[in-house]
C-alpha cells in the first residue's frame, strides 16, 4: 500500500465523518471501497494498515450525523473489515457492530426510510458473512428476520440484493457444516467448543429458511406474483450452487408447492418455474433420496400444460438448457414443432402422439397476432432441435426443413403448399420481417444437420426467390445470403442446380449490386467475398470446382462487379468491396498466378482511395487487402506489383489520421518484417553453436541486407512514425516492433559506431519529434548531435543510422510509459484521496472563491 | 338515395348519386384496357407488324383476313383501337346535374358524357386536375390522329362471329358499345363545362345539398367529395393515398361520421408495397445501363413519373449513371413537367417550402438544367439527332398500342441488353407485350401504385367510422389469384355494400329530418310548456312554404285557409290531430303511485304483469285490463262505464297537459 496514501487516509476520515455531502462526486466513495476491497484482496488486514479506520467506523455508528451516503459507506466498510476474523473481533471489541448492523438503531432515526441505507445493510452483512463467528452473531442479533423481511422489499435493487445475501448465507451455512463434518478438522473445532454451536446455528438458519420460501412460493393473491417469481429465481441460483445434504433439504421443503404451481400453471411463472426444476434436476444424482423421477414428472406437468404461448416458453427454456433427459427433450421438441405443423401443413408432430387438445387451442392461437412471436420462438430454437438424435426427433429433419421452406414461401405471400387449416396465420406472417429472419436463421442452423442434403435445389430456389424479390428487406437479404453460403459449404454436389437456377441466381446478384439500399448492396458485395473462399465442391461431371465458378461464373463475374462496388457512395460499401476483392483475389495469389491488367487497375484504384477517401473504412480495408495479399503470396518479392506498392502504402498509412489505418499499417510493417528477420529455430538445448557463425561476416552482411531492404521498403520510417504518434495504441505497437528490430539488428556485444545502413527522416513533424528526442539522449551521452534542428540548420531531409538510432531512441521507457494506461494518474487512489480532501477544502470556505466552482474533469 | 354504377372498374368508377332531388355523377373515368385486344399503331412504317398473317377459323368459315391479325399465337384487331366507355343506357345521362371529378385519370371519359347526350350540367375540379387532365386528353387525341386509319374493323364484332373467335376477343364484353377517341374539338367543349373549386370550399346545388372537395393525396389536385344536407352526409372517396410522395397530404378527419361512404380507387397491386418497387425500379434500370442496354418506361405523361424522376434524381450519381442520358418524349412533356412547377399549393408541405426559397418544388428542374433529362414532343424533329445510347426513355402510352412507345419497342426488342420497365398498373404487361412477341429484351414489372392498401384502408375506416361502405365488388372478396388471402379484402361490420356494372343500389339509408324555418312572428305566437327538464313543446298551426329546397312555416292567413297543411313534422312529437282545442297528454304513468291511487279508490284486486312494453294490470275483482306501455294507455272495460271513467280520470291525473 502506498505510503502516501496511508498518510492522508486519516485526514480523508475526518472529512467523511464530519459531513459526506462535500464529495467530488458520487462515485467517489464506491472508488473508495473498491480500492480498500482490493487492498484486502492481497491478503493485507485493513485495520494493521489503516488504523484510523476503526475510529471511523466508530466515530460515524455513535454519531449518525452525516448523509445515508456515508453511512451506506460506512456500513459497507464494516463488513468489509468484519469480513475477516481478526477484523471482526476488533470490531466486536469496540461495540461498533452491534450497533452498526442493528436494524432498529437504524429504524428509530428514521434513516432506513433510505434505500441506499438498506442496500448498504445488506451488502455490509454479505461481506462480513465470512466465518463462523459472523454467522454466530447473525443468529444472536437475530438479523434473518429483518434479512427476510427485505426480500419483497418495496426498492427492486434493495430486493434483489437481500436476495443474493440469503442466498450468501446459505451457502455459507453449507460451507460450514462441512467443515464441521470433515475429519481432518473436526478435532479442532471440537477443541475450539465451536463445531456444535455452529452447527446449532446453521441448520436453525437453514430450516428458517426453507420454511419461509416454502411458505412464499404459491402466491396467495396476484399482487404477490413479482414476489414468486423473485423466490423462484432465488432457488434455481440457489439449487445450481448447493451441494447435496443442503439441496435434498431445500427440495424437500419445497417440493409440494412446486408441484402445486406446477399444477396451477400461472403464466408469469411458467418460466422461472421450469428454471428450478431444470436447475433441480441437472443437480440431482440418480442416488439422491429425492428421486429424479418426481422432478421429471413436475416437468412433464409443466409440458402437458394447454396454454399455447406458456408450453411453447417452458418447451423452449427446456430445449435451451441442453441438459435434459432424451424423453423431455423429444416431448419439448414435439412443442416447439407444432406450430410449425399447424402454420405450413407439414406434418412434423404424429397426430397421435400430441394431445388433440393442445393441438386445436394452439391453432386458435395462431390465428392472432401473438403468432409471429410465438412461431419465431419455435424458429430461434431449431439449432437445438437439428442437434437431436434422429430417433427422439417426432420426424425427420428433411422434413423440418421443408416446413421451414413453407413457411418462408408464406411469408412471401405464396401459400400453393400449406394446409388451409390456419388461414388467419397469413395474414400477419405475410411479409413479416421478423419471421422471415427468424426462419432464415433456422434454415441456416438445419444447414449443418447430416441428413438434410437432398433439399438442396428448393433451398436454392427459395433464396433466389428472396433475393429477387423486390420486397425483401436489406437484414433478410443478408440473411438470405448467409444461408445460401451455409448450404453451399455444406454441399458436396452441386450439379442439382439447374442452369435456370444459376441465371436467376446470377441476375439477382447483380441487381443487388445495383440495389438503393447501400445495406443490401452492402450484403451483395460481402456475399461474393464470402463465396469465394468457400471450399471446392464437385460439379456434375465429377471434377472439381469452386462454387463461385460453378454458381455465378467465378471472378469473371465477381470482380468487375466489385470494382464498380469501389466507386460506391457508402463508405461501408467500398470497405466491403475491398475486403471482398482481397478474398477474390486471394486463391490467384496464394497460386502465385501472374498479375492481370485488371489487378493493375484495382491496386491504382485503391492507392487512390487510400490517399483520397474521406472515410475510415474505406482506408482501413485498403492497408487489410495488403497487408491480405503480402500474407497469402509465398514469395512477396516475386510480384512486382505488390513490391512496387508496399511502401506507398506504408508511407501513408503511416500518416493517415484515423488512428485503425495506422496500426494496420503497422501491422502490415510487421509482416515485412517478419519476412525479413524470420525468428530463428530456437536452439537445441544441446546444440554446440560455433562461435563463428553468430557473428560471421555472412551473417553481418545478410543482415544489412535484410536490414537494408526494410528500410528501403519504408518500413523504419513507418516505425518511426508511429512511434511518435500521439494515439497510445499506434505508438505502443511502433514501440514493440522497433523493439523487435532492436534486437534483430543490433546485437549487444557490436559496437555503437558501426554504421552501414541509414534511413531518411523526412521534413515532416514526426521526423523532428525522432531527431529532438534522439538529440537529447545523444546529447545527454555527450555524444554529437544528429538533429540538424538543433544547429538551426534547415529542417529539411537529413539521414540517421538505423542501429544507432534504434540505441539512442530510448526504447524500453517509452515501451513501460505507453503500457500504463493513459488515465492511470487520474485513476490512482492518491489522487481519489486527495480529491475527496480538496472538495473539502473547497466545500468549507465556500466565500474564499466565490463563483469559482469545482469542475470534475471527466476526462 | 340511389346509386347508378356505369362502370365495373374498381379504380376507373363511374357513379350516378340521386340524393336529395340532386342528380351527381361521381367521376368519369374511361376504361382502356380494351386497347390491348388491338394491334399496335406504329409511328414509323413496321414490316414485321404489316406482315402478320390474317385470321381465319380453323375450318375456313368465318374468314376477317382484313381484320385480325396473328401474332404468337394470339388474334388482334387490326383497326383504330377503342375504349370501353361507362354504361349510357341505364339512366339518361341530360338529367344529371353535376358531374365531381376527383383526379385526373378519372375523368377521360367526359367527352363521351357531356357531348351529344343532351348534358347540361355543370363539371367541377379543381385546377390541376382540370390542367393535367387536357394535358393527358390532349396526348391521347394527338397518338390517334398522328397514325390515322382508314379501316374501322366492325365485322368481327358481329356477335355470331364473336363467338368463335379465339382467346380475349371471345370474352370482350359489350363491343358495341366501344367507340373511337374523341376529337380536339370535343375535348374543349367538355372541358369548358368544368367550374374550378379549390379544398374545402362549398359549392350549393340547389340548396339541397353541399358538395367540397377534400385533398386526397393521390396526385396533384386529386379529391374526395363530401356530399351533405343539413342532415345527411355522403363521402366519396376515390384515389387517395397516405404516403409522402408530391401532393398535399389526405384529409381524413373531414370524412368522419358519413352516413354512406363510397368507396373506389385502392391499389391495384395490394400486394407490391410502392417504396419496393421504386427501389427495383432503380437497380433494374442501374444494372441495365451497366451492361450497355437501353431502359424503356411505357408511362404516362403525368403523376408517377414525377415521383421517378425525383427518386432517379438521387440515385444517379450514386449508381455512377451521371453520364447516361434521360429521355421524356410525349407531345406534351413540356407542359407536364412545367405544369407541375407552379401548382405549389397543391403540393405536400416540402414542395410548398421550397417555392419560397424560391427554388423549384420538384428536383426534374435541375435534371433539365444540367441536360441530364432531356423532353421532346415526339421521336421526330430534334430527337432523332440528340439521341444518343445507352439511354433511358420515359414515353407513352403504357397500353404499348399507340404513342411514341410503339417505336422504341420495334427498335429495341430483339437485343437482350435492352430492359423495358413497366410501373403503371393500369395495363397487364403480359397483355401489353403480346403482339411484340418473341421478344429478347429484358421485361420488367414493378408497378407502382400509392393508393391506399387493404391495411390503410381499414385503419383509415376505423378512424372516420362510416355507417355503410358502398365500394366495387371486386374489393370484397380476396384476388381471383390469390384466394386465401383474407387480408386482401374489406372486411368491416356491417359488411360493405358491393357494386357492379350496371348495378342500381338502393342505398341502405333512410333520410328521417329535414330543416324547416320558423318565421319571427309565428315564432312569438308560441306557447312552449315543458314536458321534461330541457324539452319543450308547443302547439303550431301555420302554412308550409317549399321552394328551392328550402321550408318555411308561415303563419296562417287571416282568411280561413281551405285545408291546412298535412305535412307532418316530426320535431314536435304529438302531432296535431285536429284543429279542435283538445289539450295533447304527455308523460308516463309511473307503476307503484298508480297502484296505491287505485288502492285509495278501492280496487285492491290487482296482478300486475309484466310484459316487453310495460305492464298489465288485471283488476280481478272488476275484470277489467289495464294496460301501460311507452306509447299508448289502453283501458279494456266492458259495460262498465263509470268504472271507465273513474279510470281513465285516474290515469289523467299523472299526465302532463298541453
Amino acid at each position: 500500500m502506498d505510503s502516501e496514501c496511508v498518510s492522508i487516509l486519516p485526514r480523508v476520515c475526518e472529512v467523511l465523518a464530519a459531513s459526506g455531502s462535500s464529495l467530488p462526486d458520487d462515485t467517489s466513495l464506491e472508488k473508495l471501497l473498491d480500492w480498500l476491497t482490493t487492498i484486502t484482496q492481497t491478503g493485507v488486514s485493513l485495520l494493521e494498515a489503516c488504523p484510523c479506520l476503526l475510529d471511523f467506523l466508530s466515530n460515524v455508528a455513535l454519531n449518525a450525523a452525516p448523509g445515508p451516503g456515508i453511512l451506506s459507506f460506512t456500513l459497507k466498510l464494516a463488513g468489509l473489515i468484519g469480513g475477516s476474523e481478526d477484523g471482526f473481533k476488533a470490531l466486536e471489541e469496540c461495540s461498533v457492530l452491534e450497533l452498526v448492523f442493528a436494524p432498529h438503531h437504524w429504524q428509530e432515526s428514521g434513516l432506513w426510510e433510505d434505500p441506499s441505507l438498506r442496500i448498504g445493510w445488506i451488502q455490509g452483512l454479505k461481506a462480513i458473512l465470512q466465518h463462523s463467528k459472523a454467522l454466530g452473531f447473525f443468529v444472536q442479533a437475530d438479523l434473518l428476520e429483518p434479512l427476510l423481511q427485505l426480500q419483497t422489499d418495496s426498492s427492486l435493487f434493495v430486493a434483489s440484493a437481500a436476495n443474493q445475501t440469503l442466498a450468501h448465507v446459505l451457502l455459507l451455512c453449507q460451507s460450514l457444516s462441512s467443515v464441521g463434518r470433515d475429519g481432518t478438522n473436526k478435532r479442532d473445532v471440537e477443541h475450539n467448543g465451536v463445531g456444535v454451536e455452529t452447527n446449532q446455528n446453521c441448520s436453525g438458519v437453514v430450516s428458517k429458511v426453507s420454511e419461509y420460501l416454502n411458505e412464499s412460493l404459491v402466491p396467495r393473491e396476484t399482487s404477490r406474483l413479482p414476489h414468486s417469481q423473485q423466490i423462484l429465481k432465488l432457488l434455481s441460483q440457489l439449487l445450481v450452487q448447493v451441494r447435496p445434504p443442503l439441496r435434498e433439504t431445500l427440495l424437500r421443503a419445497v417440493l409440494d408447492s412446486l408441484e402445486e404451481l406446477a399444477t396451477k400453471s400461472c403464466s408469469q411463472l411458467t418460466l422461472p418455474l421450469v428454471d428450478v426444476l431444470l436447475a433441480a434436476n441437472s443437480s440431482l444424482g440418480d442416488t439422491d433420496r429425492i428421486p429424479k423421477q418426481r422432478i421429471g414428472k413436475l416437468l412433464s406437468l409443466v409440458l402437458d400444460t394447454k396454454k399455447p404461448t406458456d408450453v411453447v416458453q417452458a418447451a423452449a427454456a427446456l430445449m435451451r438448457s441442453r441438459q435434459t433427459d432424451p424423453d423431455h427433450s423429444a416431448h419439448a421438441a414435439r412443442v416447439l414443432l407444432l406450430p410449425l405443423d399447424i402454420v405450413t401443413g407439414v406434418s412434423l408432430v404424429d397426430k397421435d402422439s400430441t394431445d388433440e387438445e393442445l393441438r386445436i387451442l394452439m391453432t386458435e392461437q395462431l390465428q392472432s397476432k401473438t403468432c409471429v412471436s410465438m412461431i419465431c420462438m419455435c424458429l430461434t430454437n431449431m439449432p437445438q432441435i437439428t442437434v437431436m438424435a434422429p430417433d427422439r426427433l417426432p420426424c425427420p429433419q428433411s422434413l423440418v426443413v421443408r416446413a421451414v421452406l413453407s413457411l418462408l414461401r408464406l411469408c412471401r405471400g405464396d401459400c400453393s403448399s400449406s394446409s388451409a387449416g390456419c388461414v388467419g396465420v397469413f395474414r400477419y406472417v405475410t411479409g413479416s420481417s421478423k419471421v422471415q429472419k427468424c426462419a432464415m436463421e433456422a434454415l441456416s442452423a438445419l444447414s449443418k444437420s447430416p441428413e438434410v442434403k437432398i433439399g438442396l435445389a428448393e433451398v436454392f430456389k427459395l433464396l433466389t426467390e428472396y433475393l429477387n424479390c423486390p420486397l425483401s428487406e436489406p437484414s433478410v437479404l443478408q440473411k438470405s445470403y448467409k444461408v445460401l453460403i451455409n448450404w453451399i459449404d455444406v454441399c458436396t454436389d452441386l450439379s442439382c442446380i439447374s442452369d435456370q437456377l444459376r441465371e436467376d441466381l446470377t441476375q439477382a446478384v447483380r441487381k443487388r449490386a445495383c440495389d438503393t439500399r447501400w445495406e443490401a448492396r452492402d450484403s451483395t458485395v460481402e456475399f461474393l467475398g464470402h463465396l469465394a473462399e468457400v471450399r471446392s465442391c464437385r460439379t456434375s461431371g465429377g471434377e472439381e470446382r469452386e462454387p463461385s465458378n460453378a454458381l455465378l461464373g467465378g471472378r469473371a463475374f465477381a470482380v468487375p462487379l466489385l470494382k464498380e462496388a469501389l466507386q460506391d457512395p457508402e463508405s461501408y460499401v467500398r470497405a466491403s468491396s475491398i475486403a471482398a476483392l482481397a478474398q477474390t483475389l486471394t486463391p490467384s495469389w496464394q497460386q502465385g498466378a501472374p498479375v492481370t491488367q485488371e489487378q493493375v487497375e484495382i491496386v491504382t484504384r485503391l492507392q487512390e482511395i487510400l490517399s483520397q477517401d474521406s472515410e475510415g473504412f474505406a482506408r482501413r480495408a485498403v492497408v487489410k487487402y495488403f497487408i491480405a495479399w503480402f500474407s497469402s503470396c509465398s514469395s512477396p518479392t516475386s510480384c512486382p506489383l505488390l513490391v512496387q506498392h508496399v511502401p506507398a502504402v506504408l508511407s501513408q498509412g503511416a500518416a493517415d489520421l484515423d488512428w485503425e489505418v495506422k496500426l494496420h499499417t503497422l501491422e502490415l510493417a510487421e509482416l515485412l518484417l517478419d519476412r525479413a528477420f524470420p525468428d530463428p529455430a530456437p536452439p537445441h538445448p544441446y546444440a554446440v553453436t560455433p562461435e563463428g557463425l553468430i557473428h560471421g561476416e555472412d551473417e553481418e552482411s545478410a543482415l544489412l541486407g535484410s536490414l537494408n531492404g526494410v528500410v528501403d521498403r519504408g518500413v523504419v520510417s513507418a516505425l518511426f512514425c508511429g512511434l511518435v504518434d500521439c494515439d497510445r495504441p499506434v505508438a505502443l505497437k511502433a514501440c514493440q516492433l522497433l523493439l523487435r528490430l532492436r534486437a534483430a539488428v543490433c546485437p549487444p556485444t557490436a559496437s555503437a559506431a558501426d554504421t552501414g545502413v541509414s534511413c531518411k527522416l523526412p521534413g515532416r513533424s514526426w521526423a523532428q519529434e525522432i531527431r529532438k528526442i534522439q538529440g537529447t539522449n545523444t546529447d545527454s551521452e555527450g555524444g554529437s548531435a544528429v538533429g540538424s534542428e538543433a544547429r538551426g540548420e534547415a529542417v529539411e531531409e537529413s539521414s540517421v543510422g538505423v542501429r544507432e538510432a534504434l540505441r539512442s531512441l530510448d526504447l524500453d521507457e517509452k515501451l513501460s510509459i505507453l503500457t500504463q494506461s493513459s488515465d492511470h494518474v487520474y485513476n490512482s487512489p492518491l489522487s481519489l484521496l486527495q480529491d475527496i480532501l480538496t472538495a473539502s477544502t473547497a466545500h468549507s470556505h465556500p466565500t474564499s472563491e466565490p463563483g469559482q466552482e469545482v469542475i470534475v474533469d471527466c476526462y | 338515395m340511389k346509386l347508378y354504377c356505369l362502370s365495373g372498374h374498381p379504380t376507373l368508377p363511374c357513379n350516378v348519386l340521386k340524393f336529395k332531388s340532386t342528380t351527381i355523377m361521381l367521376d368519369c373515368g374511361l376504361d382502356t384496357t380494351s386497347v390491348l385486344n388491338f394491334l399496335p399503331l406504329p409511328l414509323v412504317h413496321s414490316p414485321r407488324l404489316s406482315k402478320l398473317p390474317g385470321w381465319i377459323s380453323k375450318d375456313g368459315t368465318v374468314n376477317l383476313e382484313k381484320e385480325l391479325k396473328e401474332c404468337a399465337g394470339r388474334v388482334f384487331v387490326d383497326s383504330q383501337p377503342e375504349f370501353c366507355l361507362p354504361e349510357r343506357e341505364l339512366l339518361d345521362l341530360s338529367t344529371i346535374d353535376v358531374i365531381l371529378i376527383s383526379n385526373y385519370h378519372c375523368m377521360m371519359a367526359l367527352p363521351y358524357i357531356t357531348e351529344h347526350t343532351g348534358f347540361t350540367g355543370t363539371v367541377y375540379a379543381t385546377e390541376p386536375t382540370l390542367q393535367i387532365g387536357r394535358l393527358l386528353m390532349e396526348e391521347l387525341v394527338n397518338f390517334m390522329e398522328r397514325v390515322p386509319k382508314a379501316q374501322s374493323a366492325t365485322c368481327w364484332k358481329n356477335k355470331e362471329i364473336q363467338r368463335m373467335l379465339p382467346g380475349p376477343l371471345k370474352d370482350a364484353v359489350d363491343v358495341w358499345t366501344w367507340k373511337r377517341c374523341y376529337s380536339m374539338q370535343e375535348v374543349n367543349s367538355a372541358l369548358s363545362k368544368v367550374q374550378l373549386v379549390g379544398y374545402s370550399q362549398k359549392v350549393e346545388l340547389f340548396g339541397a345539398v353541399q358538395v367540397s372537395p377534400l385533398s386526397s393525396g393521390y396526385s396533384l389536385g386529386s379529391s374526395n367529395w363530401i356530399i351533405q344536407s343539413h342532415h345527411e352526409k355522403v363521402s366519396y372517396v376515390s384515389g387517395s393515398s397516405l404516403l409522402t410522395t408530391h401532393p398535399q397530404p389526405m384529409d381524413q378527419s373531414s370524412l368522419k361520421n358519413s352516413d354512406v361512404l363510397i368507396l373506389t380507387g385502392l391499389t391495384q397491386m395490394p400486394t407490391a408495397n410502392p417504396d419496393g418497387m421504386l427501389g427495383e425500379f432503380c437497380s433494374n434500370l442501374a444494372m441495365t445501363i451497366r451492361a450497355g442496354g437501353n431502359v424503356l418506361v411505357p408511362c404516362y405523361s403525368s403523376g408517377v413519373i414525377y415521383d421517378l424522376l425525383e427518386c432517379l434524381y438521387q440515385f444517379i450519381d450514386n449508381a455512377n449513371l451521371g453520364t447516361t442520358p434521360f429521355y421524356f418524349i410525349s407531345p406534351v412533356a413540356n407542359s407536364s413537367l412545367e405544369f407541375s412547377q407552379i401548382f405549389a399549393e397543391w403540393l405536400c408541405h416540402n414542395k410548398q417550402t421550397k417555392v419560397y426559397l424560391p427554388e423549384p418544388p420538384f428536383p426534374h428542374a435541375e435534371l433539365i438544367q444540367t441536360n441530364k433529362l432531356k423532353h421532346y414532343p415526339s421521336i421526330h424533329g430534334d430527337f432523332s439527332s440528340e439521341f444518343r445510347q445507352p439511354c433511358v426513355v420515359f414515353t407513352g402510352h403504357p397500353s404499348l398500342r399507340f404513342g411514341d412507345v410503339v417505336h422504341f419497342m420495334e427498335l429495341w426488342g430483339k437485343s437482350g441488353l435492352n430492359t423495358v420497365i413497366f410501373t403503371e398498373p393500369d395495363f397487364s404487361y403480359l397483355d401489353a407485350l403480346a403482339p411484340y412477341q418473341p421478344l429478347a429484351m429484358k421485361c420488367v414489372y414493378c408497378p407502382i401504385d400509392t393508393r391506399l392498401n387493404f391495411h390503410q384502408v381499414s385503419k383509415f375506416l376505423k378512424e372516420v367510422q362510416p355507417l355503410h361502405v358502398v365500394c366495387p365488388e371486386q374489393y370484397t372478396q380476396p384476388p381471383l389469384t390469390q384466394s386465401h388471402r383474407s387480408d386482401l379484402m374489406l372486411e368491416l361490420q356491417p359488411p360493405p355494400m358491393p357494386y357492379r356494372r350496371c348495378a342500381v343500389l338502393n342505398l341502405p339509408f333512410r333520410r328521417c329530418y329535414e330543416r324547416v324555418y320558423i318565421l319571427p312572428e309565428l315564432a312569438n305566437s308560441l306557447v312552449p310548456s315543458e314536458v321534461k327538464p330541457g324539452i319543450t313543446v308547443a302547439t303550431v298551426s301555420a302554412v308550409l312554404h317549399s321552394k328551392d329546397n328550402k321550408h318555411t312555416l308561415q303563419s296562417v292567413p287571416k282568411p280561413p285557409p281551405a285545408a291546412p297543411s298535412k305535412k307532418r313534422k316530426r320535431v314536435i312529437e304529438e302531432p296535431p290531430a285536429t284543429l279542435a282545442p283538445k289539450p295533447l297528454l304527455s308523460g308516463a304513468v309511473p307503476l307503484e303511485a298508480f297502484l296505491a291511487t287505485l288502492q285509495k279508490h278501492g280496487i285492491t284486486e290487482v296482478k300486475v304483469e309484466e310484459t316487453g312494453e310495460g305492464h298489465i294490470l288485471h283488476l280481478q275483482a272488476e275484470d277489467t285490463l289495464i294496460q301501460l306501455e311507452e306509447d299508448g294507455t289502453h283501458i279494456v272495460c266492458d259495460n262498465n262505464e263509470p268504472l271507465r271513467t273513474t279510470l281513465r280520470d285516474l290515469v289523467l291525473r299523472f299526465l302532463q297537459k298541453l
